[in-house]
């Protein structure tokens, strides 16, 4: 054994690749997923629908793509270009014409034989569309913010658990080696006890969908404007309204807000706080552009915009009584000092690759367990990012009980845990 | 119409914002909308006021606005803004005016209102729904349904119950929802047996697979005995999805009585099963399981091996070291990995003692893989074992035992490794050594002593000695080794020099800088210059530096900028630091022609984010950008930004 096998191949790769710098993510398959030959014998094949791919989704459906053992057979899209874009990327892929593509979502859902759905359509459409895929009986990838309310993160949650589906929210950070060591650092104390969590908003501003002018309606089968609103309240066709990022993320009552990043960073923060499965319970409206939550340990969140090392996007910070560390996605980190590396090399991994994430996804769809990401853990990520803009709307000092989910004796704050579908939607 | 920008508190209620971008102000309570003047909106308004109405109604809204909103139930454009505020207001009129909608409506407006009686679980609606669980409209009975479900109420479950073999195909899947759903409510509000009752009902009846499945789960959970046969039987299933199930309520469902009977599963399940379940065990954390998992870590097909080697790491402690061991020196390499990586993780009492015991006496690659334990585990007490097996006569073992010992040995250890570094026994000793005393120093806790150690080793050493040292002091860092590496830079052999430049230049504490500065006006070697003063404008961006002194940097950079790339970087940092100094700064070089553009860019940026606070500044500066005859698009940005400074948007 020389001295390159200090580390295994996982640890290597978690712990040292590109520590000169940003390098391509490698792939990891299990030996398991492939046969002899490495072909993926069928039984261990997973068949995998798409529903609502733009850019965003055509990157991580990519990363799917990459997989051995995924096949990728059909694509739910209002939007005729992008149907066919995706087509022509999938047949081009396997060299043949069988990828389907269907305009409504309930037609691909209704194929027993996909497995999985990448979700990747606005965050309007997000929890609906998800709920429906677990109720359908789908494993789910869904892109983030997977919800627009508390009362979604709720309901997100309890159907995965009903139907016993794998969910893993598209927050590809919790599976990048960076992140998780300094994750762990937090949570295993070597920071001593922790005591502040910074997150990033990327803004707290929210990105608010409005009633444009009526335009001529373009034919269904080009774009479907009524199962592009989906759940959102009605308004007439206006193309200025086509960017499914931005419609309706917020569910137009508290907006995006801190909800855009926070999916990841607060995400990274209730991680290292060992607090998946709960929510701070006090928020403080923005002072200064910096927000302030507790949670019932004690440990402050603050959302900031300010004041961050210079490590790319994204960036969390958790500071405790011995020690502190602060990552971003350059795949950097910055520790307050280098005695809590203990001598290893964190893998670099700048550019946040969804890779990781996606290959966790597929494992935890054949061993039936929970990914990193999944429903329980993103509804509280996402409560607590929710519970935020709330105070940041009604500019007030709030209470949360995150074991009743609700704001103990704030009906102000309580009516905007959640908002009525457009019928006939439903979850 | 759109594209403003306006703050959160605005943003939300300001319904045409398409974006908005602003939100470093401190809050302020929302706006107070008067309720009457909503509600005459609501009766007189244009449709998008009528829809903004209805979410100002949804967050203060009363029983004085339902009338009005009641109204609207019946407006296939505006129904569904309707139903945001009644949803949300609490008080009963809401519920009375959807009950009455329920009456009237048809197709999706009344699936729309049923829903919402859903939503604010209505238990005064049952009758109603249950009417309409027969309904010709097969998605107002399934919404009926699903309604009935969540309201839960005995009426209502009766219902469901008894149309659930009787429904329509279209219809009865909803109806299975309905009674899950009741179930859920039924078992959260502990009433086990009548939840456990709905599940079977349903699994009783023909509805679709995954309502079969949800139903499996909910038997399961809300029995109180039986369940782990429940779950053994969904085991043994041929169907992938039942098995599935069993596999989520194998980690769901507590306690020892299903432990004890996965362990004794594992020898029935058929081998394309066993990692699966194996996997399952090992999530439920349970001790119960461990010598099941070590008889499944020594042999059998690799997966289920890997599924038990990792459970091992989870969950065996000492115990399981010896089968883990063998495992790591297994001809199976993936085999092999995943039991090391069991055992650098692994946590217990005993662990690091067991490998300790173990090297003394371990041979060939046995003993190469507790080397590389005792390291990645940082076992102080290996460390004699490792001093002797730094001296073993194989290559490998001395480099892997070099490097364990750069993750365990102490300051007064440290004297042996810089040795190592500087005397190697072996040519091929030399870069472990150095890589090992890297790892060493940076974890020494009095870096200075540590630093002076090193330098003082490195004097009369070769060249390639002296680099070492130079990079290992970088790593260190603190004054000893600011001084060592800032002499290094002047030093008059080219490589020490390069190398001192380099890694000055990389130097991550504000201290550097005036060395660098210094360095940049004073170098032989215009190389030299340029590289110290980037790595002096690096420390200006990247640092946490209070904003004067990160200005004062900026200025100094730019006075000592011969060239125009660097006088760039000065413009980034200025970007990063509004405010009215560095807008002047960047202004300052709107004359330079090489400059020009970025600067303007720079100006732009700095007037983007003051643009609320110091309108005149940004008017005054815009003004320059414009006057120093930039292109049309960065003009056109300049105008735009002086046209908001004058509020004129």
């Amino acid at each position: 054994m020389g001295v390159g096998s200090y580390v295994s191949r996982r640890k290597f790769l978690r712990w040292t690749a590109g520590a000169a710098g940003a390098v391509a993510a490698p792939q990891l398959v299990p030996a398991s997923a492939l046969g002899k030959d490495g072909a993926v014998a069928p039984s261990d094949r997973i068949t995998l629908g798409a529903i609502g791919i733009g850019n965003r989704g055509a990157y991580v459906l990519n990363c799917f793509l990459n997989e051995p053992d995924v096949r990728f057979v059909a694509v739910a899209e209002v939007k005729k270009a992008r149907r066919e874009a995706v087509k022509k990327m999938a047949d081009a892929k396997y060299g043949n014409d069988e990828c389907k593509t269907y305009r409504d979502l309930r037609e691909l859902l209704a194929r027993p034989d996909i497995d999985a759905v990448l979700i990747a359509t606005g965050p309007n459409w997000h929890a609906t569309a998800a709920i429906m895929a677990a109720e359908a009986g789908k494993d789910v990838y869904c892109e983030k913010p997977c919800t627009k309310n508390i009362s979604q993160s709720l309901a997100l949650a309890a159907a995965f658990r009903r139907t016993a589906r794998v969910f893993q929210a598209g927050t590809q950070r919790r599976n990048l080696p960076h992140f998780e060591f300094a994750v762990q650092l937090a949570r295993t104390g070597k920071l001593g006890k922790l005591h502040t969590m910074y997150a990033h908003p990327n803004g707290m501003a929210t990105v608010q969908s409005g009633w444009e002018p009526a335009e001529p309606e373009p034919d269904k089968d080009d774009v479907d404007w009524d199962l592009y609103l989906g759940p959102a309240a009605w308004r007439p066709f206006n193309k200025k309204l086509l960017n499914g990022f931005h419609f309706e993320k917020g569910g137009g009552l508290v907006g995006g807000g801190i909800l855009e990043w926070g999916s990841h960073c607060v995400d990274l923060c209730q991680w290292a706080n060992d607090a998946d499965h709960t929510a701070p319970v006090e928020y403080n409206p923005p002072e200064d552009g910096i927000i302030t939550a507790r949670y019932a340990n004690g440990v402050k969140l603050i959302v900031r915009e300010k004041d961050w090392l210079p490590l790319g996007s994204c960036p969390v910070r958790f500071e405790g009584e011995t020690g502190w560390v602060e990552a971003g996605d350059s795949g950097k980190l910055v520790l307050s000092s280098p005695a809590l590396l203990a001598g290893r090399k964190v893998a670099e991994i700048g550019g946040y690759p969804a890779t990781f994430h996606v290959r966790e996804f597929l494992d935890c769809v054949k061993t039936r367990a929970k990914p990193k990401a999944n429903a329980d853990v993103a509804c509280y990520a996402h409560i607590a990012c929710h519970a935020a803009n709330i105070a940041c709307f009604l500019g007030r000092k709030l209470t949360y009980d995150p074991v009743k989910n609700e704001f103990p004796g704030d009906e102000e704050a309580n009516r905007l845990r959640s908002e009525a579908l457009r019928e006939p939607w439903r979850i | 119409m759109h594209g403003y920008i306006v703050p959160l508190k605005w943003a939300c209620l300001a319904f045409f914002a398409l974006t908005a971008a602003v939100g470093t102000g401190s809050a302020a309570p929302p706006p107070k909308f008067d309720e009457q003047q909503q509600i005459a909106v609501l009766q007189t308004g244009e449709p998008q006021e009528k829809a903004l109405a209805c979410k100002r109604l949804a967050v203060s809204g009363t029983y004085k606005a339902v009338p009005a909103l009641a109204r609207l139930l019946a407006d296939e454009q505006l129904s569904s803004w309707a139903r945001i505020a009644l949803e949300a207001i609490p008080d009963s009129a809401a519920d009375e005016a959807l009950r009455s909608a329920a009456g009237t409506l048809k197709g999706r407006l009344l699936v729309g209102v049923i829903n919402s009686i859903g939503v604010r679980r209505d238990v005064n609606s049952v009758e109603l729904l249950v009417g309409r669980l027969g309904d010709s409209d097969a998605e107002v009975a399934a919404a009926s349904a699903v309604a009935l479900g969540r309201i839960a109420a005995p009426a209502a479950i009766k219902a469901l119950e008894s149309s659930l073999a009787q429904s329509p195909p279209a219809v009865r899947p909803s109806v299975a929802q309905g009674c899950i759903l009741a179930a859920e409510r039924l078992l959260a509000a502990g009433n086990v047996e009548e939840a456990a009752r709905l599940y079977q009902a349903v699994l009783r009846t023909e509805v679709p697979k995954p309502y079969q499945l949800a139903a499996m789960r909910g038997a399961v959970v809300s029995q109180k005995a039986g369940a782990t046969p429940a779950i053994l039987g969904y085991l043994r299933s041929d169907d992938k999805d039942v098995f599935a199930v069993g596999l989520w309520l194998a980690r769901e469902i507590q306690g020892p009585e299903l432990t004890a009977a996965l362990i004794a599963e594992l020898k029935n399940v058929p081998p394309a099963k066993q990692a699966a379940v194996v996997s399952a065990l090992a999530d439920r954390n349970d001790p119960m399981a461990l010598p099941a998992l070590l008889d499944a870590a020594k042999a059998g097909p690799a997966p289920v091996r890997i599924a038990a080697i990792q459970a091992l790491g989870k969950v065996g402690g000492a115990a399981a070291v010896p089968v883990l061991l063998t495992a790591a020196i297994d001809q199976d390499q993936a085999v092999a990995d995943k039991a090391i990586d069991a055992l650098t993780d692994a946590k217990g009492d005993g662990i690091s003692e067991a490998l300790v015991q173990q090297l003394g006496n371990a041979e060939g690659k046995l003993r190469n893989v507790l080397i590389q334990l005792a390291g990645a585990r940082y076992i102080t007490a290996a460390k004699p074992l490792l001093l002797k097996a730094a001296d073993d006569a194989n290559g490998d073992t001395r480099a892997a035992a070099v490097i364990a010992l750069g993750a365990t040995i102490d300051q007064a250890e440290l004297p042996w490794l810089i040795a190592r570094v500087t005397k190697p026994p072996r040519p091929e000793d030399a870069q472990p050594a150095q890589t090992a005393l890297r790892m060493a120093a940076v974890r020494m806790p009095d870096r200075e002593a540590c630093a002076q150690m090193v330098r003082s080793a490195a004097q009369g050493g070769s060249v390639e000695q002296r680099i070492a040292a130079l990079e290992v002091l970088a790593a260190v860092g603190g004054q000893v080794a600011l001084e060592s590496v800032a002499a290094a830079a002047k030093d008059l052999q080219p490589e020490i020099q390069d190398a001192g430049s380099r890694l000055l230049g990389e130097w991550m504490s504000v201290d550097a800088a005036p060395i660098l500065l210094d360095l940049a006006k004073t170098a032989g070697d215009n190389k030299y210059k340029i590289r110290a003063l980037r790595g002096y404008i690096r420390i200006a961006r990247q640092l946490d530096l209070p904003g004067p002194q990160r200005l004062a940097m900026c200025r100094e950079a730019l006075a000592a900028a011969q060239r125009p790339d660097e006088k760039r970087l000065v413009l980034d940092v200025l970007r990063r630091q509004a405010g009215k100094a560095s807008l002047d700064l960047a202004a300052g070089l709107l004359s330079d022609p090489a400059l020009k553009k970025d600067a303007a860019q720079a100006v732009l940026a700095i007037a983007e984010k003051i643009v609320d606070s110091q309108k005149q500044l940004v008017i005054d500066a815009t003004q320059r950008v414009i006057d120093a005859g930039v292109d049309a698009d960065l003009a056109s940005k300049a105008k735009a930004l002086q046209a908001q400074a004058r509020g004129g948007r």
